[in-house]
């Protein structure tokens, strides 16, 4: 076994120990804290002080949120919160939210828990450390042999943090409810965002190829019309004619595009990537990881992820061209377990405004109707980097 | 001229035949899906060959890349590509293996019956024809403080033209002017741009377009 230099022992007991000792704090502020509930619950019983409730329930979130992140920083996990909120409707309906949250009930178990576990891990401590110095000091410095009782600290912090996480995690059902939360607000996003294209696509349709189809069929009669009497006229009238046929193809291509680039068809989406990263006029990189480089159906990601991905990046590029003054840019495009990840970065100006233009807003609305997420960071001076996941079963 | 036409949907195909059969030409095979068309080309050797870049059995590029396929094997034979849209990427492909005998264009420049029969004559006797749509693209580009901005209107109509392929001839038709003014406009459209003045031809819309894909 490696024996473990004893500086390393002792930082690691001396990190243990701080952990314990703020947990120890923690449990006097409990103490406190405990107090003030039952004042706040007597105030409440007797009707006049009911408004103390929710302020005091706001306080002890509060105690419960440092506990939370200082668990999930030794733990290295993060300790979700799950509360109703306090700030709405009238003061009954505030009370009765902070009464019957199950968020307050968890939090005050944990409040009366920390109270007892806090200390007596902390006593546990502060009796091991003379302990191993004594046996430690014999058995490292004397015997040569690794440490056996100051690594104990670390254990009773890990225990500690144990304890907080499993009294402040939401029960699965609350965070099961909260996921059910999350999906039914994408969802209906997802529904009034398809509801929102098929508009567009009707409203482009109808101002465009069917308004272009139909003169152009009037422009016909009339030619018709004309044949006899008076051919020069009828021609000119077939070349208005032929004119409107032109616009209305014209027409029906940018519809086309607009709802699924052919280029993806013919190419998959890296080969589409290309092409545009082809016709962007900046120089750029694309790099593709885990995807195919081609149409093959089995390994591609669902047709409306490889559309929401090309917009993406024909936006990020465009952006690129036009405002960074970049004039080189990196696409990267990334297979990974459950979703498809996509990367712009150019070397531009940066300070890139979200609000000034709709592109990006545009972006935003596909990604989340797809249920995925949008990161734009462009501080001035640049890079601007836009980094979309979209989730996606392989 | 004998040419071969490959393009899956029937109303095109019949209106293709009809349409080349009435100019004069011959048609000299059918194909209707991607694996036909390049035996269909060897055994014909046809003068040019007109073909849709999306057939079955795949509904992707099967045309242009039996047309990539046929000009390696037959170097030299003349393509003219349609498709429904035209896409940057596909004609740098078409145009990688030299200018000589290429064309790419829109299907809705096929009503315009006289420019297409033209422009057909043109690839089948090693000219070039790029969809104005293509051109428009390329020159979008280079814009933004470039030596394009520099070009008067006249002179960037006729780099459109050229970058279409078009020879002086057609050039002058097209603006109605005379030969010699689009000689005088390429010259100061070639020395606008930096480029070493060039014949016409292939080679000229090659230089004509590395300046603007660059």
């Amino acid at each position: 076994m490696r024996r473990v230099p004893v500086r390393e022992v002792l930082r690691g007991a001396a990190r243990a120990s701080f952990h314990l000792a703020t947990g120890a704090g923690l449990s006097l502020v409990c103490y406190v804290m405990i107090g003030l509930m039952l004042l706040a619950a007597t105030a409440t019983a007797c009707v006049i002080g009911a408004g103390m409730l929710p302020e005091t329930v706001r306080v002890l979130r509060g105690l419960a949120g440092f506990e939370r992140r200082r668990t999930a920083a030794w733990l290295g996990v993060p300790v979700p919160e799950k509360y109703l909120p306090l700030d709405q409707g009238s003061l009954l309906e505030r009370v009765r939210s902070a009464a019957t949250d199950p968020g307050t009930h968890r939090d005050l178990r944990w409040l009366a828990a920390q109270l007892v576990y806090g200390l007596t891990l902390c006593y546990a401590a502060m009796l091991l450390w003379p302990l191993g110095l004594l046996v430690d000091g014999v058995w490292c410095g004397l015997a040569r042999r690794s440490a056996v009782l100051l690594p104990r600290l670390t254990d009773l912090a890990d225990l500690q943090a144990r304890i907080s996480r499993l009294l402040l995690l939401p029960s699965p059902s609350a965070r099961l409810s909260e996921r059910v939360d999350e999906l039914a607000a994408t969802r209906a996003g997802a529904v009034a965002a398809h509801g929102a294209e098929l508009r567009r696509i009707e409203r482009d349709l109808h101002d465009g190829a069917q308004a272009h189809l139909v003169a152009l069929s009037m422009r016909l009669g009339m030619a018709r019309r004309a044949h006899e009497r008076d051919p020069a006229a009828a021609r000119s009238l077939l070349d208005a004619a032929q004119d409107q046929a032109e616009e209305a193809l014209a027409d029906l291509r940018h519809v086309v595009r607009g709802i699924h680039p052919p280029v993806l068809t013919d190419r998959g989406l890296v080969g589409a990537v290309r092409a545009l990263a082809a016709g962007s006029g900046l120089e750029v990189s694309v790099v593709a990881r885990q995807l195919a480089d081609g149409p093959e159906d089995g390994a591609r990601a669902p047709a409306a992820i490889e559309a929401a991905a090309y917009f993406v990046v024909a936006e990020g590029l465009t952006n690129a061209a036009k405002h960074s003054g970049a004039e080189r840019a990196e696409v990267e495009l990334r297979r990974e377990e459950k979703l498809l990840r996509v990367r712009v970065r150019d070397e531009g100006c940066g300070g890139a405004d979200e609000s000034a233009g709709t592109g990006l807003l545009g972006v935003r609305r596909r990604v989340a109707a797809l249920d995925g997420a949008v990161w734009v960071t462009s501080p001035p001076g640049g890079p601007t980097v836009v980094e979309v996941e979209l989730p996606c079963v392989w | 001229m004998r040419v071969v036409i490959a393009e899956d949907n029937a109303l095109l195909r019949e209106g293709l035949v009809l349409l080349l059969g009435s100019a004069g030409h011959e048609v000299a095979g059918v194909a209707a899906t991607g694996p036909e068309v390049l035996p269909l080309l060897l055994e014909q050797r046809p003068d040019v060959a007109v073909l849709d870049v999306r057939l079955p059995p795949g509904f992707r590029d099967e045309g242009l890349r039996a047309a990539l396929d046929a000009r390696r094997k037959l170097p030299g034979l003349p393509v003219l590509v349609l498709s429904q849209y035209v896409e940057e990427t596909y004609a740098a492909e078409l145009l990688g293996g030299g200018a000589h005998g290429v064309g790419y264009l829109l299907k809705d420049r096929v009503g315009r019956v006289d420019e297409f029969l033209e422009a057909l004559e043109r690839v089948a006797t090693g000219g070039t024809a790029l969809d104005p749509e293509v051109v428009t693209e390329l020159m979008s580009r280079g814009r933004g403080g470039g030596p394009l901005d520099g070009l008067t209107p006249r002179e960037e109509e006729v780099l459109r033209l050229m970058a279409e392929g078009r020879d002086n001839t057609t050039i002058a038709q097209a603006l109605v002017i005379t030969e010699r003014s689009v000689h005088k406009h390429i010259g100061n459209v070639f020395a606008k741009l930096g480029l070493p003045p060039s014949d016409s031809g292939h080679r000229r819309v090659l230089a004509v377009l590395a300046y603007l894909r660059r």
